[in-house]
């Protein structure tokens, strides 16, 4: 038990913390119980090393304790680290309990500490559909709007959104071409989740089209077969779907298009298991595929029909909500790939869907490159 | 610095849960503006040749040069150029120096055939006592003897020899001299306490993990965790901290996949991919609590010629969030409250110690910054972008800070310069190694190093 675990595990301040532990040593010893207890503290202070001045942080076993006290010429801070019952013998254990519990907690890991920074703020993207997914982040309570320029972006767009997010489900809901939607609440979703990479700035409204197309090109099969660790990747590209395309996009949904966001969406669903949004996207899909993607067909329906239910109650969205949920590829190329794939015509068959799957999954392991590889 | 302000209530932790313990604002960022933009490439194209660094940074430095030389030898002394040089007379001569060496690593003599050479291992130096020093203009070259030190210089420098031509066509040196300090710059610094962390080395990824505890401390103690409130206090003060290189370790460069058979190496994963993903757990946990800016190293995911760009922030998802979070280059120049640093990650520093006698990092930054040039190997031994317009490593301004990393131990020295410039020199030691890292006080120029330590299987000393 270290300090930084119980602050964590007790939702407590660090120095609360350690005057816990403290404590709680007294008391046992007190007590006598019998049961051995070793703590290890913190000791830091000034040390004369090499001639000059040096500030030394150590952790140090009981025993050693004073020994080290005696050597440091001031004392900058004594308290307790961590109560064990058996003896370490190393420091690691120590270091793997830390770092397990700031590995849980790593959105939120200075909300115990004793320093608080006004300007660690999270960078939110200029366009207002994202900002939801920062609104929804935990920091945004304790963000003033001062340190970052970007930070400006994050509060009034915060009440924009929620309006959009119900336009947008409204729109799913009345034109049944879901997909945009999807994504985009995915992306909230997503966006949240984690911290996505939020420096994409506006893709051209001509990408999400793109990807749209693409999506709706591509089978259904893809999207099973994409497997999970793209998810990364897939925060990309949903934080990108809520890209605010200014201006509202023409033409919204042909075939083409619609196809294409929503495997974007499936794809970005399935990566994400929530099946909401895609549900949706897929049960457009569905009902123009059914010739093509028989068995496949059959589940999609079933999520598609549990994710409708939730889009009904959605007010109607403007169409360019629609327009920007569909994520631009996170990769140019990947635009210039599903090109040449929504040229095509929708109805190609399966072999044709085939090559496109096989494209993008070459684009989605490409990318993962950088991310590290699935699995 | 530290421990002063912490003493009263060091032992404050050592008593029962009391009311709620109070949380200190960190500093706030103020005047910080980022002046690294010529070290920044934009559109890189390698099909210029090398030669023109050194013409450009020849006529780049030659007026200084030549006010120097006057101001110390006299205003009448001759300027020529080699091509202009009479036998027999005094004058000064201005021009780049190249250093033959025997042992140099050649590449040409490496893929040479007849030879049957193995290539030569690495050495730590390679000088040689019959190392012979070459001034070259921007038309001939002559040879140098006389009262200079062969072994102490190094290819590249820039700099003016006072003496006359031999008829043997040498050219007996008497006096030479360098670049020295450039203009400071004004001092604009914080009237109270400000402090800059610099560490460097983190070495994440490498087998052994004895570091892993002491890099947790330092970042719980930038961040506030760690301490008793007196010191919680004094680490609220610190306003930044720069990594300056090498965060992986030289583990993870390991390039045996690329010789093995594609269907061996298919499941692995480049061990600098976990690293990676270590930096960014570590970075998000600095950068919810300070600003921090991100230089790489010689072992870092980036590219290998200096000036090396900034790392990729995909490669940082969750710290990239941040807005705190900044990736530069290395070299790296700011300004902060009114400070200006100037740092390395080491290399530049590192290469001259291959290839001069100086053994001491802190003596090798100084003269760089004497000489007037962050890295005057740069193109012969130290790989570098194909510069043309300018040669954006001559120190024009004296920075207020000049930093390197990846010292083998921590040194400081506060330099006076002749014309008043006050320059602080670090030399940041590798935190993998040596546990430490150094905090730099923006409002008097000291430097501090700070130790962390565990304990571990033995016993402590």
């Amino acid at each position: 038990v270290t300090y930084k675990w119980l602050s964590y595990t007790l939702g407590v301040h660090v120095n609360q913390a350690k005057q816990m532990l403290y404590d709680y040593v007294e008391r046992k010893r007190k007590e006598n119980s019998g049961a051995q207890l070793h703590v290890t503290y913190l000791v830091a202070g000034n040390l004369l090393q090499n001639g000059h001045v040096c500030h030394k942080v150590a952790v140090v076993r009981e025993d050693k304790l004073e020994a080290m006290k005696s050597k440091l010429s001031t004392i900058a801070s004594v308290h307790v680290y961590s109560i064990q019952k058996a003896l370490l013998k190393d420091s690691s254990p120590l270091y793997n309990t830390d770092y397990d519990i700031v590995k849980t907690n790593l959105q939120h890991c200075s909300k115990f500490s004793a320093i608080y920074c006004a300007a660690a703020v999270r960078r939110t993207p200029p366009e207002a559909p994202r900002a939801p997914a920062s609104a929804q982040s935990p920091q945004r309570q304790r963000d003033p709007d001062a340190a970052s320029a970007v930070n400006g972006h994050g509060p009034p767009a915060a009440k924009p959104p929620p309006q959009q997010h119900k336009g947008i489900m409204g729109m799913f809901a009345a034109k049944a071409a879901a997909k945009p939607q999807d994504t985009h609440k995915e992306a909230k979703a997503e966006a949240k989740e984690a911290p996505g990479v939020s420096a994409a700035s506006s893709k051209p409204p001509t990408k999400n089209n793109i990807m749209n197309n693409f999506f709706g090109k591509a089978a259904m099969n893809k999207l099973k077969v994409n497997s999970v660790p793209e998810q990364p990747k897939e925060e990309k590209e949903i934080v990108k779907p809520s890209v605010a395309v200014a201006e509202p996009e023409s033409s919204p949904n042909t075939v083409a298009e619609k196809p294409g966001k929503k495997t974007e969406s499936a794809r970005i669903q399935l990566k994400d298991k929530k099946s909401k949004t895609k549900r949706a996207d897929r049960s457009d899909d569905e009902e123009e595929r059914d010739p093509e993607n028989g068995k496949k067909k059959r589940k999609r329906i079933k999520q598609l029909q549990s994710d409708s239910s939730d889009e009904e109650d959605v007010p109607p969205s403007p169409t360019p909500e629609e327009e920007r949920a569909p994520s631009p590829p996170p990769v140019p190329a990947l635009k210039t790939e599903l090109e040449p794939a929504s040229t095509e015509g929708s109805a190609g068959g399966k072999k044709r869907k085939r090559k496109r799957v096989l494209k993008s999954k070459m684009f989605i392991d490409e990318e993962e490159g950088c991310m590290g590889k699935p699995g | 610095m530290f421990s002063e302000q912490a003493a009263p209530t060091a032992q404050g932790l050592l008593a029962p849960p009391s009311a709620e313990p109070p949380t200190f604002p960190r500093v706030p960022v103020s005047g910080y503006s980022d002046c690294s933009q010529p070290f920044q490439l934009g559109e890189r194209s390698f099909s210029r040749q090398y030669a023109h660094i050194y013409a450009v940074r020849l006529t780049g430095m030659r007026p200084g040069l030549e006010r120097r030389a006057r101001s110390r030898w006299g205003s009448d002394i001759e300027l020529r150029k080699l091509s202009e040089l009479q036998a027999g007379e005094k004058c000064c001569v201005v021009g780049t120096l190249f250093k033959a060496m025997q042992l140099q690593p050649s590449i040409l003599q490496e893929i040479s055939e007849e030879h049957n050479l193995v290539p030569q291992p690495p050495l730590p130096k390679y000088i040689q006592p019959s190392d012979e020093l070459i001034l070259e203009d921007e038309l001939q070259r002559i040879k140098l003897e006389g009262a200079i030190d062969v072994q102490r210089l190094v290819t590249g420098t820039i700099l003016a020899v006072y003496g006359t031509e031999q008829d043997d066509g040498g050219f007996l040196v008497e006096d030479h001299c360098f670049a020295d300090l450039p203009p400071s710059l004004p001092w604009n610094g914080p009237s109270s306490d400000r402090f800059v962390l610099l560490a460097s080395g983190l070495g994440l990824g490498s087998v052994s993990g004895e570091a892993l505890l002491s890099t947790q401390l330092l970042v719980d103690m930038v961040t506030g965790q760690l301490g008793a409130e007196g010191e919680q206090s004094c680490a609220a003060h610190i306003a930044r901290v720069i990594l300056a290189g090498n965060l992986l370790s030289q583990n993870t460069q390991s390039r045996d996949t690329i010789n093995k058979a594609k269907y061996l190496t298919k499941k692995t994963q480049a061990a600098s991919v976990e690293a990676v993903k270590m930096l960014d757990e570590i970075l998000v946990q600095l950068c919810t609590s300070v600003p921090v800016d991100v230089m790489p190293g010689e072992f870092d995911p980036t590219n290998y010629t200096l000036p090396q760009q900034p790392l990729h922030r995909c490669m940082l998802p969750l710290a990239s969030a941040y807005a705190t979070l900044r990736l530069v280059t290395n070299p790296y120049q700011a300004n902060l409250d009114g400070v200006r640093f100037l740092g390395t990650s080491g290399q530049n520093i590192s290469d001259i110690f291959k290839y001069s006698s100086m053994d001491d990092y802190l003596e090798i930054l100084e003269w760089t910054l004497l000489a007037g040039h962050i890295s005057p190997t740069a193109p012969d031994t130290l790989g570098c972008y194909p510069f043309y317009k300018s040669d954006p490593f001559i120190l024009t301004e004296c920075p207020h800070v000049y930093f390197c990393g990846n010292a083998p131990h921590f040194q400081s020295k506060l330099l006076q310069g002749k014309e008043g410039q006050r320059v602080l020199l670090v030399t940041v030691p590798d935190f993998s190694a040596t546990q430490t890292a150094c905090l730099v006080n923006l409002r008097d120029l000291t430097c501090q190093p700070i130790t962390f330590s565990s304990f571990g299987a033995d016993s402590e000393d």
